[in-house]
């Protein structure tokens, strides 16, 4: 997997927190996951295709989940509602979106899927031979972790 | 001596959404997340403009458009959404009102896109995340040409 598609979404991930969550945020240590990833909770998933096929998986636990979209919206909300996920999933949409701009400006093209939110306790998602890098974000808010996970298509 | 609130027109700014009759800028808002509606709504209504109808995907804002064309200064257009995406109501509404003031809101901003928004007839393009400053000066400058 190629370091120069992973940190765009890093990058624009720490940039849009910052922007539009809290000034504070941290970047863990990087991993790289097997192929099956245990969700905490909330999950906001984009897909990835064009010259890559894979996704980008953006989760928190619940209450992580309600503290970004309260400091989103400059209120406090308590229950995972249209507003919630209406938030979260734009949340979403802006870090891939900002992330492929960049990568398009470097030669790259992918294109994104709408973003998707999963709310479960016991979530599994599983890829089959797509390697996934992850990287933990900590914010006052709580942590969330960026999940990127690319395959490059072959053509021949 | 004279203070300061003795001269209260001098200083105070006059809000952005305010014509120079006094009456307001009206927008029609386009975004399918109800989380960028409102926060857009909060903006421009800090400057006086009014609202007047929000769509949540393309073919709704075009309809809505026509309904209340002329009374429409200002479109605000998201364009990743449901069913018609922003550019294709972009199309038809400047195919409608050659006039139209339109201004491209998303969080996408790859040149290509932008070259073709601005080719098809909008006056700006905003990439999210909103900056409350820059989106309130962006379409300050779209709606007072
Ligand atoms: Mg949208």
């Amino acid at each position: 997997m190629r370091v120069e598609y992973i940190n765009p979404f890093v990058e624009s991930a720490m940039s849009v927190l910052k922007s539009t969550v809290s000034e504070n945020v941290k970047r863990g240590t990087p991993k790289l996951s097997t192929s099956i990833n245990n969700i905490q909770g909330v999950a906001i998933i984009v897909g990835l295709a064009g010259q890559v096929s894979g996704r980008v998986v953006l989760d928190m636990s619940e209450e992580t989940a309600l503290n970004v979209a309260s400091s989103m919206n400059g209120e406090r909300l308590d229950s995972l509602d249209e507003l919630v996920s209406a938030t979260l999933t734009e949340l979403g949409n802006m870090i891939t979106g900002n992330a492929i701009t960049k990568l398009h400006e470097l030669g790259f093209k992918f294109d994104l899927t709408p973003p998707a939110l999963f709310v479960g306790d016991n979530l599994r998602l599983t890829d089959n031979k797509i390697e996934a890098l992850v990287v933990p974000l900590e914010l006052e808010e709580g942590n969330l972790c960026i999940n990127v996970a690319i395959k490059e298509n072959i053509y021949k | 001596m004279k203070s300061a609130s003795d001269f209260p027109t001098i200083n105070a700014k006059i809000p952005d959404g305010l014509k120079e009759d006094g009456s307001k800028y009206r927008v029609l808002l386009v975004d399918d997340s109800i989380f960028v509606k409102k926060q857009l709504q909060q903006m421009l209504l800090s400057q006086d403009y009014e609202v007047v109808d929000t769509a949540a995907d393309g073919e709704e804002a075009v309809a809505k458009y026509k309904q209340h064309y002329p009374n429409i200064d200002l479109v605000t257009m998201d364009i990743t959404m449901p069913k018609m995406d922003g550019l294709t109501a972009l199309e038809q509404i400047i195919e409608f009102d050659r006039s139209a003031k339109v201004v491209m809101i998303s969080a996408l901003g790859k040149e290509e896109l932008v070259k073709k928004a601005l080719l098809l007839g909008a006056r700006n393009f905003i990439i999210k995340p909103l900056d409350r400053v820059k989106v309130l000066e962006r379409l300050a400058s779209v709606v007072k040409r």
